[in-house]
């Protein structure tokens, strides 16, 4: 369904993607004088940002518009569990915010000249449909709550900067104060974007775990968000039908 | 009396009336959680960017300043841009262009309530930049400042309605609305000097107020008076009034062409 909205309007990639594209074009401009994989460290953050942009704003605005529509009330009477629904929209709207980093690339390519070299591409794809998934699991977590709020939109606008930064996606997450560094490694995405440049760049020193406890931190994160996702929905499901207040303005 | 003059009265009526639509679906708490969170990670994004790429400590007063005064696009620039789509969204568009009320004080009205809104925002961006990012604000002329950041945000509104114009005719205004939120963070002066950009993009730089009152921030943030900032508020009140004027004539030029093509409530 996501990727038939996509298709049937794909105007509205754009509002999804904006940010991440404009803040990686803004990234590539103060790279400009720094020597090493530039390029491949905003075309990856750049990707990472796109996925997150996309299947946040793609299934948060999703169940704001069902609201608005007066269609949630059906969506949620089918038979299939609404986790999976929500869980279908954004693994859709996270493949489709890839589109963010094939811009950046196009732009990396045409305005520096630089060709994107990945050091072992299996292992960098590997990484990619993990991160992918686990930025999936998490928008799957933080989705449960916008079933309670009317003010879903709002809150996706409040939860994509965050992201952004807690995960490293354009630096490393070093540089941000100590105290927030247990939340920053809690996120699944920031090893993923790290497992990304280990297999993308073979001189890339990062967490310093390694790729593969990287990966295997994104794989357990992944079914710890999906856990609580799961649990919260079965929750909020409940209480919504409980109090009639699916459709409360 | 001023109280019985139409458009006074529109402007009023429209105002609040956008004041209570807005609190009636936005809880106060979400809005003000929104107002918190906005500038703080979007400038946390950009001053860490620029420490990443810049170890010393040059560049983020210059970032974090920037970005500070440039989050008033929220406000000025979204929440503005998408008046009219949401009156379309809403079906209440039709009613509305059918009363013989004056558009211009009807449509600045529903601006207003925004203006108050952007100014909120930049001064809680400007709250983070001096505690949160450490920028020296010691030798800062505030009466400068806070003109500044009442210009630019009235300014900048009127570069949203100008875009709202455009949202008339077409389907959305949210595409055009969330393109010109984020491109002033690369053409404005915002996270690196306008000089950076090719020149065939500069123009488009200065046809937008908030680059001038990015420099007159950083300009007052420095020490210089509100008489030697004089030239560079001009200039952005200048490109305000172009936005507003330009924009209504836009307005006027699309409703005359959506009523001739019944195309008010196309989707």
């Amino acid at each position: 369904m996501g990727l038939l909205h996509f298709f049937a309007d794909p105007q509205w990639i754009i509002p999804n993607i904006i940010a991440p594209f404009i803040f990686t074009a803004v990234a590539l401009i103060l790279f400009r004088n720094v020597s090493g994989s530039v390029a491949l460290y905003a075309v990856l953050g750049g990707g990472m940002m796109g996925m997150w942009g996309n299947t946040l704003y793609g299934s948060g605005f999703a169940l704001a518009f069902d609201r608005w529509n007066g269609t949630i009330e059906y969506v949620l009477a089918t038979p299939s569990r609404l986790v999976w629904i929500i869980a279908g929209r954004s693994a859709s709207n996270a493949v489709l915010g890839l589109l963010n980093a094939l811009a950046i690339l196009g732009v990396v390519t045409v305005g520096y000249g630089a060709l994107l070299e990945v050091a072992n591409p299996i292992l960098f794809l590997v990484a990619l449909i993990l991160t992918l998934v686990s930025l999936s699991t998490l928008d799957v977590v933080f989705c449960s709550a916008f079933l309670l709020s009317r003010s879903a939109s709002v809150m996706t606008n409040g939860l994509e900067f965050p992201i952004y930064v807690a995960s490293g996606s354009m630096f490393p997450i070093a540089l941000l104060p100590f105290w927030s560094h247990p939340l920053s490694l809690s996120l699944g995405p920031t090893w993923g974007i790290d497992a990304m440049r280990y297999a993308a760049d073979s001189a890339y020193k990062g967490l310093h775990f390694g790729y593969w406890i990287d990966l295997s931190v994104v794989l357990v994160s992944t079914i710890v968000y999906l856990a609580i996702g799961f649990w919260l929905f079965a929750v909020t499901e409940k209480k919504v039908r409980n109090d009639a207040t699916l459709v409360e303005y | 009396m001023l109280g019985d003059w139409p458009p006074y009265r529109i402007f009023w009526s429209s105002a609040k009336f956008a004041f209570k639509a807005l609190f009636s679906w936005l809880r106060p708490e979400m809005w003000l959680m929104q107002l918190l969170t906005l500038p703080l990670f979007q400038m946390a994004f950009f001053v860490y960017l620029s420490r990443f790429v810049n170890p010393g400590a040059a560049g983020v007063a210059y970032i974090a300043v920037g970005n500070a005064l440039q989050v008033a696009s929220f406000s000025s620039i979204f929440a503005v841009c998408n008046i009219t789509s949401e009156e379309k969204w809403q079906g209440t568009l039709t009613p509305l262009i059918v009363t013989p009320a004056s558009r211009f004080p009807l449509f600045v009205g529903r601006a207003m309530f925004q203006i108050l809104n952007s100014m909120a925002t930049v001064v809680v961006g400007f709250v983070y930049a001096s505690y949160v990012f450490g920028v020296d604000m010691s030798g800062a002329d505030f009466v400068a400042l806070a003109v500044v950041i009442l210009v630019t945000s009235l300014a900048m509104t009127g570069f949203g309605l100008m875009l709202g114009s455009v949202g008339l005719y077409l389907r959305t205004a949210m595409i055009i609305a969330n393109i010109f939120l984020f491109i002033g963070l690369l053409i404005c002066g915002v996270n690196f000097p306008v000089t950076y950009l090719p020149t065939w993009i500069q123009p488009l730089s200065y046809a937008i107020p908030m680059t001038y009152g990015t420099i007159a921030a950083r300009a007052a943030i420095q020490g210089s008076s509100l008489a030697e900032l004089a030239p560079i508020v001009l200039q952005e009140i200048g490109a305000g009034v172009v936005s507003v004027v330009v924009g209504y004539a836009l307005f006027l030029g699309f409703e005359a062409l959506a009523r001739r093509r019944g195309a008010f409530e196309e989707f």
